[in-house]
């Protein structure tokens, strides 16, 4: 038998003697968690607000603290009032705050609180959030933290809520009474089977068709792909068109419907791209046309936007409908289709595409293995059109390369006849140099032999009069 | 003339008010020259903000209304205007915090400000939660509002008594010495201003901050002595 020892403290240490004034300072009570603390949101008609300033929008609507009628309101009054309300909002900025919370802060008459208040609140200063639903539920999350313990476990729980007063599970609406945090089903709110003190005037309806909202049932995809298709970006008519679904909610629903990832992370493999195109072409029932037009050229763009275009309506109807059904699916569904194809003989006059394949087709069929025929058919029919496609773009790159090179060619003579004129022009402008030159030479020559005739002229004529 | 002595006229409103077990106290300071209809938008204002129920409504506007009614009833009334300082006496509690308090007031200034006092107050005393302030500043408009209706009283009475007797002089210095300091007696040329030593315990602020347990026992007590 051990002996039993337990560590027993000395009576004389024990815990801090609490008749001391200096006790633990006062609990703050719990901040809810609010999403963006550093931002705050001040709707643009406030911009003029700014704390180190009054601004005339404030004069003109609280005038009373701005004509020094009474002494006690003057602009240092108004100040601190706003100012203190505001920060006290912005604390928190995804709580309300009401009027009795901030008026048993301020020292003042409650009547020209309030009006400060309400002129803070309709301007958006204060109280300006976008969401009130998450408000709700911060509300009863702070409230049922400070309440007794009884109801809070039952309402941490904001996903399910039980019933306070029979325990079952709340469905479609049920009534919560902020005050005391508790929750009744609809029944229970009838009988009136609440807690006495608690009146019925107390209790708030909740709906809760949150459950039923998330859920995307086959019927509404449908439709919203359906309405998707018609008005393409106008979200508030798909949401109409979609019964039963917000705006937000049929555009992050359509984000995550699969389509995109499929087409997007397929674009590598163009095969197995043409492949599904090849399956969605065949269950459609324009068959061979399809075939031509769908698989050739247009074939890359739709493989980007199978839904947007909207011109080959039968084409889109398909693409979505497989996505819709899974790949799995369609693909089998493909291939059952190409085997009845294959058996339909008659159409194998449009193109010899279809000739090719069948030969194709023919030969992989008498290679001889029976399973494995619509795949290879399929398969064989693809790297055909491949490779007809790359031809084609080969002969278009080649022709494109052609016609630049006759352009440079063109601009190349151009540029050399224009030389040859440069040329000429150049020795023109020569010639007519040394001929301006040779005149001035000659101009120069005569002045000076009419200057050495004057002289000899004035001098004759001097030896005359002399 | 009757009015607050401070610097603006403010009403002290005391609201306690009980309805099917659901007890609303509070304590505020109202504005006389703001409009009756302020009344009704203030008391649906509270009862929406603390979701009391509806019938608070009526009550607490007539409760307000009451209370202003008789201050305006003041108005227009003389008051005794003597030298007067008198000592407010703080004792109250805000949340978790206790304040005891004890000073002198001159009565005929009336550009005292009781909301200055508290904000100062509270800066000093290095006080952190918000609601002591305006607590504060109502407790001494609240006595200060007591002291202005016995000066109305007692000038009433000072009228009478004018008219009967002719020691009135006399009357009025032990009339109105009620609860005052009579400078006269205080300020005496072989005394000084400044307080005795041994005087100084009483009139030294003291903030207490409590503990919840604490704050439990003396609302429970004080539920017990309002019953």
């Amino acid at each position: 038998m051990a002996a039993k020892s337990p560590v027993k403290e000395p009576p004389g240490t024990s815990a801090v003697n609490p008749t001391t004034p200096l006790a633990p300072p006062p609990v703050k009570p719990e901040l809810p968690s609010s999403s963006e603390p550093d931002v705050v949101n001040v709707p643009s008609y406030s911009r003029w607000f700014s704390f180190d300033s009054i601004s005339e929008c404030e004069v003109k609507f609280l005038p009373e603290f701005f004509d020094s009628r009474s002494p006690s309101k003057n602009p240092r009054v108004y100040r601190y009032y706003r100012d203190s309300i505001v920060k006290h909002y912005r604390e928190n900025p995804s709580r309300k705050i009401t009027f009795t919370d901030v008026r048993r802060t301020l020292v003042g008459d409650v009547g020209s609180i309030r009006r400060v208040f309400d002129f803070l609140e309709t301007w958006g200063l204060i109280n300006y959030f976008a969401s009130v639903k998450t408000l709700k539920w911060e509300d009863k999350e702070t409230k049922s933290s400070a309440a007794s313990a009884e109801s809070s476990s039952a309402l941490k729980e904001t996903s399910k809520r039980l019933c306070n007063g029979c325990k079952t599970l709340c469905t479609i609406a049920c009534f919560a009474c902020d005050k005391y945090d508790l929750t009744l089903c609809a029944r229970c709110y009838v009988r009136g089977n609440h807690r006495v003190g608690v009146s019925s005037s107390d209790f708030r309806r909740v709906e809760i068709s949150e459950e039923a909202r998330s859920d995307w049932t086959e019927k509404e995809t449908l439709q919203l792909l359906e309405a998707i298709m018609h008005f393409g970006d106008d979200w508030r008519k798909v949401a109409q068109h979609v019964s039963g679904k917000s705006e937000k909610d049929c555009i992050t629903h359509f984000i995550k419907l699969p389509f995109g990832q499929e087409f997007v992370c397929k674009e590598s493999d163009s095969e197995d791209v043409d492949n599904k195109f090849f399956s969605i072409n065949n269950p459609s029932d324009a068959v061979s046309e399809s075939e031509n037009v769908g698989a050739t050229s247009p074939s890359k763009r739709m493989r980007l936007t199978p839904l947007a275009d909207a011109s080959n309506p039968i084409m889109a109807q398909a693409a979505f409908l497989s996505a819709l059904a899974g790949v799995e699916i369609a693909e089998v569904a493909a291939r059952a289709a190409v085997t009845t194809l294959s058996d339909v003989d008659d159409r194998a006059s449009k193109g010899s595409l279809m000739r090719n394949t069948r030969q194709q087709e023919a030969e992989v069929a008498s290679n001889g293995d029976a399973t494995q025929n619509a795949l290879a058919r399929a398969s064989v029919d693809a790297s055909s059109l491949i490779e007809k496609e790359e031809l084609d773009v080969e002969k278009a790159i080649s022709g494109i390369v052609e016609v630049q090179m006759k352009e440079i060619q063109d601009k190349i003579i151009r540029f050399e006849s224009l030389d040859l004129q440069m040329e000429e022009e150049w020795k023109q402008l020569e010639q007519v140099k040394n001929l301006l030159f040779v005149d001035q030479l000659s101009v120069l020559f005569h002045k000076s032999n009419a200057r050495k005739n004057g002289d000899r002229t004035e001098e004759n004529v001097k030896t005359d009069v002399s | 003339k009757f009015r607050m002595p401070t610097e603006d006229n403010l009403v002290p409103i005391r609201l306690d008010i009980e309805t099917e077990g659901q007890r609303y106290k509070d304590a505020f300071t109202w504005n006389p020259s703001d409009p009756d209809s302020e009344v009704v938008v203030f008391a649906k204002r509270t009862v929406r903000d603390l979701k009391l129920p509806p019938q608070f409504i009526t009550q607490i506007a007539q409760s307000i209304q009451t209370q202003l009614t008789e201050f305006r009833s003041y108005e227009g009334q003389d008051m005794y205007t003597a030298e007067k300082i008198v000592p407010i006496k703080l004792d109250l509690r805000v949340n978790h915090t206790l304040i005891k308090d004890h000073f002198l007031w001159d009565l005929n200034n009336y550009e005292s400000d009781p909301e200055e006092f508290a904000r100062t107050f509270c800066n000093d005393m290095g006080i952190e939660d918000p609601e002591v302030g305006p607590a504060v500043a109502f407790a001494i408009r609240e006595q200060l509002y007591e002291i202005a209706i016995q000066s109305v009283a007692s000038a009433r009475e000072i009228k009478i008594s004018k008219k009967g007797r002719r020691g009135a002089e006399h009357a009025i210095s032990s009339k109105g010495g009620g609860n005052a300091l009579d400078l006269m007696k205080l300020f005496r040329y072989n005394s000084s201003v400044v307080r005795k030593r041994k005087e100084w315990y009483v009139y030294e602020p003291i903030v207490d901050i409590l503990s919840n347990e604490e704050v439990d026992a003396l609302e429970a007590r004080e539920d017990r002595n309002t019953r």
